[in-house]
């Protein structure tokens, strides 16, 4: 490391931190707030699945169009920016270049956000596609497309101007996420919104794509960041390489199979394909166990507890159980019990809230002082945010599995089913408190931010001019 | 301008690029996936009907389909003599019709099942047989009870039907009415049939 410094001119890091400023800051603060809309409507949703009367004379918030709305604020609104901020801020680290064009980014976040509320005002003024985790309308989905595109481009760029020309894990996952989601998300549109394929084919489709956004992009964006993180916070290197590669590979080749349930209304091969794709799924999970495990032992600093590296390691904890329970539901035995319940919903919100979430969490806590220059207006809120998620997520996700064992033990009766629900919106509250003192502490930063862009402006207008200006 | 600013402030800790260790993969996660391969091409042989797009969950096969389709008419006749014959004649004469030897003669491309009536074949099952009889050239001598005989006319028929019109066997089908009748000339507790009972009948 020291070795390679020596020899390359790189950038250091405040600099090359300052260069991923604005686009951070573009993409971040409409984030967190989408993250707080996203959170308000699926504490709605839960609410009014055991209190039906809840809101009911309010059409925007119908159930089916707050779940939707909910949902793609969290994984649109919330975890795609989220994720592409932190990917710029670690690409441009591990090039040890100062981010190429910064002002592309900064546009196309703009982009990003106008095609998130156009897409959530839409759902809920019910003109939604009805085609899950693809709701927004065209309109919606292309300005996400081209916002994605242009986030991805120079990103990819400044990978390809690295000066660091040694590639580290996290490049693998990284890459392969800038990549993957504009061709599954142009692919699903285009065959079900744009050009729709007919019948049995649509729901194949729209499966297909659920699990390439939700399982395969998320896996790859939290794990790629996790793996970058993980050694960074603890000061021990990752272990090691090749098994981090292994997992990128066999993810990338299993994982886009699965997500068919056995029981879907799709020919025998393709229901059976998924099934064993996932069940494939253990190398990768095993991969996983194997690096965490071996890069968390030893001896190092590992930070206060609640900072950073708690947020990474409660994720990729997530990450272990979340796939544990997808290949769980890929299993014949299981899936007859568990399919088309709670603990699929159970599955994919540990997968967002739980695993993803939680690893930008902790990397932008790390992140955005060290890009803006000055510490969070409130460091003790990062505590209790860790504090609260921690419990929300087990309080959410836990009732809601239950919840579905529930369901399917009790041929699908929504009663058994309703205590664990009420439980779960439990858990639904602390994590919208979390995440209420992450957004404040986001929208505080911007708001000094601009404070102190103002103020120097405001000075250098009314700063006496200097002797050697009045002489020349 | 933003120069200014961060001179003013706190310098971040430095942070170095994180490092892998670069040890090779150990050999055992890769025989592990290619055993995971291998069940689950088995898995995937069982289960998925070979990419037919008629094949749905849960059943496996086109095979499978084809036994629980509904039918009608003649091939439901068939099929219905096939499940009887194979719970009730198969296990001697065998599902091949072949018969076994020492234990039943065959079926398939015997003159008694395919004679041009059915006459004395169906008094068989209904009475059983004993004594003496040729088999295609091959000389038999043993018994056989009264298997029919607890069977409905309607599945004694189609058990009839199917054994002369397998195999290879090309004879007529065999009305329930022609099952009906030879019942009722037998009366309630009939004598097991002869070669030489048998010859006195018509065809």
């Amino acid at each position: 490391m020291t070795a390679n410094e020596t020899i390359h001119p790189t950038a250091p890091a405040p600099e090359i931190d300052a260069s991923c400023r604005l686009p951070l800051l573009a993409l971040l603060v409409g984030a967190s707030v989408w993250l707080v809309v996203g959170t308000v409507l699926a504490l709605i949703a839960s609410i009014k699945f055991h209190a039906p009367e809840f809101l009911a004379a309010c059409p925007l918030l119908t159930y089916g169009r707050v779940v939707a709305a909910a949902n793609d604020a969290l994984v649109y609104g919330f975890c795609l920016p989220a994720s592409l901020a932190v990917i710029i801020w670690v690409f441009a680290r591990l090039s040890q270049t100062v981010y190429t064009l910064p002002l592309v980014p900064v546009v196309a976040a703009h982009i990003w956000h106008l095609g998130v509320f156009i897409g959530l005002l839409s759902i809920l003024l019910g003109h939604s596609t009805g085609f899950t985790w693809l709701e927004f309308p065209r309109g919606g989905s292309i300005l996400l497309f081209v916002a994605f595109v242009l986030i991805a481009i120079p990103t990819a760029a400044s990978f390809g101007f690295r000066l660091e020309k040694d590639l580290y894990p996290s490049h693998w996952f990284l890459l392969a996420a800038l990549l993957w989601f504009p061709w599954s998300y142009a692919s699903a549109n285009i065959f079900l919104v744009a050009m729709p394929v007919r019948g049995v084919a649509q729901g194949v489709v729209n499966l297909w794509f659920a699990n390439n956004l939700l399982y395969v992009w998320f896996s790859l964006v939290g794990l790629g960041i996790g793996f970058y993180f993980l050694p960074k916070l603890t000061g021990r290197p990752l272990q090691t390489y090749y098994y981090a590669l292994y997992v990128f590979w066999t993810l990338a080749l299993f994982g886009t199979w699965c997500g068919l349930p056995q029981g879907s209304p799709f020919p025998a091969w393709i229901t059976t394909l998924s099934s064993v794709a996932a069940v494939l799924l253990i190398v990768p999970l095993i991969g996983v166990t194997v690096v965490f495990g071996r890069s968390l032992g030893g001896p190092g600093s590992d930070g206060p507890m609640g900072g950073p590296l708690s947020f990474v390691k409660f994720g990729l904890v997530s990450f272990l159980l979340s796939t544990l329970m997808y290949i769980a539901l890929a299993c014949p035995q299981i899936s007859r019990l568990l399919e088309f319940t709670w603990f699929g919903v159970a599955q994919s919100q540990l997968q967002i809230l739980g695993f993803l979430a939680m690893v930008l969490f902790g990397a932008i806590y790390y992140i955005l002082p060290r890009a803006l220059g000055f510490d969070f207006i409130a460091p003790q809120f990062i505590r209790a945010h860790c504090f609260l998620a921690g419990l929300g997520v087990v309080f959410w996700v836990a009732p809601l599995a239950l919840a579905g064992y529930a369901q399917g033990a009790n041929a699908y009766s929504l009663d058994a089913s309703l205590n664990w629900l009420r439980i779960s919106t439990l858990g639904l509250g602390f994590i919208l408190l979390g995440n209420l003192l992450f957004a404040l502490n986001i929208l505080a930063m911007f708001l000094t931010w601009k404070l102190n862009l103002v103020k120097t402006l405001f000075a250098a207008i009314t700063a006496p001019l200097k002797v050697s200006e009045v002489k020349s | 301008m933003s120069a200014d600013i961060k001179s003013s402030l706190p310098k971040p800790p430095s942070d170095p690029r994180p490092e892998a260790v670069r040890t090779t993969l150990p050999i055992w996660i890769i025989v592990l996936t290619l055993m995971l391969l291998f069940l689950g091409g088995l898995y995937f042989d069982n289960h998925s009907g070979w990419f037919q797009t008629q094949v749905y969950g849960p059943y496996a096969s086109v095979d499978q389909l084809e036994l629980y389709q509904p039918k009608s008419g003649a091939a439901a006749e068939l099929a219905r003599g096939k499940v009887v014959y194979e719970q009730v004649c198969g296990l001697c004469h065998g599902a091949d019709g072949l018969g076994k030897p020492g234990q039943a003669p065959p079926l398939a491309g015997s003159e008694w099942v395919m004679a041009k009536g059915y006459n004395r074949l169906a008094h068989i099952p209904l009475a059983g047989l004993s004594g003496n009889i040729s088999v295609a050239g091959k000389d038999w001598n043993m018994g056989m009870a009264a298997m029919g005989a607890a069977l409905p006319d309607a599945d004694l028929a189609a058990v009839l039907t199917y054994i002369r019109t397998s195999w290879g066997n090309g004879a007529s089908p065999v009305p329930m009415e022609d099952v009906t009748k030879v019942r009722a000339g037998l009366g309630a507790r009939p004598q097991p049939m002869s070669h030489d009972m048998l010859m006195t009948m018509p065809e």
